[in-house]
């Protein structure tokens, strides 16, 4: 499933791209997301914990930012995680930019979201509904970090 | 699936189950949600709660004042095959045969189905249309709320752990007053609805609009009320529906899937409040 | 996991079986009491081969709980005939109401419930309260005539 979000956030394009940059910090800015830890180099392991209706799920996995361009604001993280109780995992690549304008930044990430095994079974419009209020709630939440600093 | 099955003979005990294992319990009640999502390995209680043995919670009959009683563990059948609910709105009885299959409505409940909550169920969207508010018992006492205030996202209620709905009472139904439920089914019979309508309507003497309520199912994450249209249709002669129909686009909001487009189930979500309403002033 | 003592009545006959809370009332059928008659066809309660009755009632076996079921009678395809076929067992064979077979128990017990609630059933009846049992082989039609032949007073 391919999904994009956008979102503004008032301030400086470096200083989102700081905050953006920082993983476990800005891991932190995903409901659900429980200790990001450095695993390698611009590798980190973590726990997504998402809940729809009654089905809780506990998403382990690896996050690797597989591409990064300071100057041109874009960055490529690629993420793998299974619930294995469930059964099930998912596989995102996600691709993000940030262009300024008039001292704003939009800060752009396309998503192409693999759901595999049991999870798939849950059906497209709810995984995206999630997908986006996660997404949604990410953006926000960098946004009053970056100012907040 | 591992779990332990209980099978409490009171609302009492099954209240004191839900207090006693917290997150690790989940109500049972007719099981054609839940024995599937339990199949699948998507739900794992450590504890199953049926209300099967609860007998307060069943039965369908006419209130009091006129309205209707549907206890939370009544079967869809039950509530199909009632004297009392056809008496009450046909339009409710349409809504309750329009689900599934004859085998799935002698399992399913009616509160089963409200705390499932999935979007493209028929009955919820004709309770709400038709006024209906949900009985809630917890540890803490008892609550009232509308049953639009029920579903608040896909599959998810706004009920604690602890809440179970014990009935859903349906208020009089004001003479005048004619009901309708609609359900577009472009594909199986058995299947939920691509879009679905259910409207109630009362004409005033002067034959304008004195009451209008719209209740789409399928076309958003609950049930969606057509607040814009019946807003704009208020007081207003019958003739300016036409008119109105077009901002149901603002009010909904689905999504691509099996049933069909977003942009399809828009402007199916026209069409059929438009016949729905045509048919509730023909 | 809890495991619970059955009492039931399969197609007349009393049983008493021990199972475990998850146990689906298919497999206690099946395995537990060998009445292999009742299939398992999707697992999810769309396609009715798995239709039995459960006090008369109409239920997919798939989606029951087996405890579900404890001081209950239970019916399947087995229990419908106590000699020979019933009327609709022969209308069923002479009017081409199944090929491969797999869906039949489910059809038959299916319209044994409709002709119990309704002796005469219209053919828009039929269709409505039938649609629940899919068919891969037949069309259909042959199904609806034996029900329908069944129907008619003899």
């Amino acid at each position: 499933m391919k999904f994009t979000h956008a979102a503004t956030v008032a301030a400086p394009r470096d200083k989102v791209w700081a905050r953006l940059m920082d993983i476990p910090a800005a891991a932190r800015c995903v409901p659900g997301v429980a200790s990001v830890r450095p695993s390698g180099t611009d590798k980190y392991q973590g726990t997504l914990a998402v809940q729809v209706g009654p089905v809780r799920l506990v998403l382990d996995g690896d996050l690797v930012v597989t591409a990064r361009d300071p100057s041109s604001g874009t960055a490529s993280i690629r993420a793998d995680a299974k619930d294995s109780r469930v059964g099930g995992a998912i596989r995102a690549a996600m691709d993000l930019a940030l262009s300024e304008k008039e001292g704003q930044t939009e800060l752009r990430i396309a998503t192409d979201l693999a759901v595999m095994g049991r999870l798939g079974e849950f059906g497209q419009a709810v995984i995206k509904r999630k997908a986006d209020q996660l997404m949604q709630d990410f953006a926000e939440c960098l946004a009053r970090q970056v100012i907040a600093r | 699936m591992t779990f332990d099955y209980h099978e409490p003979r009171s609302l009492a005990e099954a209240l004191d189950l839900l207090g006693r294992h917290g997150d690790d319990a989940h109500l049972l009640a007719g099981g054609t949600a839940t024995v599937i999502l339990m199949r699948q390995g998507l739900l794992r209680p450590g504890h199953v709660v049926a209300l099967r043995a609860v007998a307060e919670l069943g039965g369908v009959s006419r209130t009091a004042d006129g309205g209707l009683r549907i206890g939370a563990m009544a079967t869809h059948r039950q509530v199909e095959r009632s004297a009392d609910a056809l008496a009450y709105s046909p339009a409710l009885v349409d809504a309750f045969a329009s689900v599934a299959t004859v085998r799935i409505r002698n399992q399913a409940t009616v509160g089963g189905n409200l705390a499932h909550a999935d979007p493209a169920q028929d009955p919820p969207p004709m309770l709400a249309a038709l006024g209906a508010t949900v009985t809630v018992r917890s540890p803490r006492g008892e609550r009232t709320l509308p049953v639009d205030g029920l579903a608040v996202d896909h599959f998810t209620t706004s009920l604690a752990h602890d809440e179970v709905i014990t009935e859903v009472l349906l208020p009089p139904i004001e003479p005048g007053t004619r009901e309708a439920y609609l359900k577009f089914l472009p594909r199986t019979a058995d299947d939920y609805a691509t879009v679905s309508v259910a409207a109630t309507m009362r004409l005033a003497d002067d034959g304008t609009i004195a009451h209008a309520r719209i209740v789409l199912g399928a076309v958003g994450p609950t049930p969606i009320r057509a607040r814009r249209v019946e807003d704009a249709i208020r007081g207003q002669p019958t003739r300016r529906i036409g008119d109105a129909i077009a901002m149901i686009a603002d009010d909904v909001d689905p999504v691509d899937d099996l049933r069909g487009s977003a942009v399809y189930k828009r402007e199916m979500a026209r069409v059929w409040t438009g016949r729905a309403l045509a048919q509730l002033t023909r | 996991m809890s495991s619970h003592r059955l009492r039931f009545t399969l197609n007349g006959q009393p049983r008493e079986v021990a199972v475990a809370a998850d146990r689906l009332l298919i497999d206690l059928i099946r395995d537990d009491c060998g009445a292999t008659g009742t299939k398992l066809g999707c697992a999810v309660g769309v396609c009715g081969a798995c239709s039995v009755l459960v006090d008369g009632e109409l239920l997919s076996a798939c989606l029951l709980p087996a405890v579900f079921v404890d001081g209950r009678s239970i019916t399947t395809v087995e229990g419908l005939a106590s000699d020979g076929l019933t009327p609709l067992q022969d209308a069923f064979i002479r009017e081409g109401g199944f090929q491969c077979g797999i869906c039949t128990p489910g059809q038959l017990i299916a319209a044994t419930a409709l002709l119990t609630e309704k002796p005469r059933p219209g053919p828009d009846e039929i269709r409505a309260w039938m649609m629940g049992n899919l068919c891969r082989c037949t069309g259909y039609y042959g199904i609806e005539r034996a029900i329908a032949r069944a129907a008619r007073p003899t």
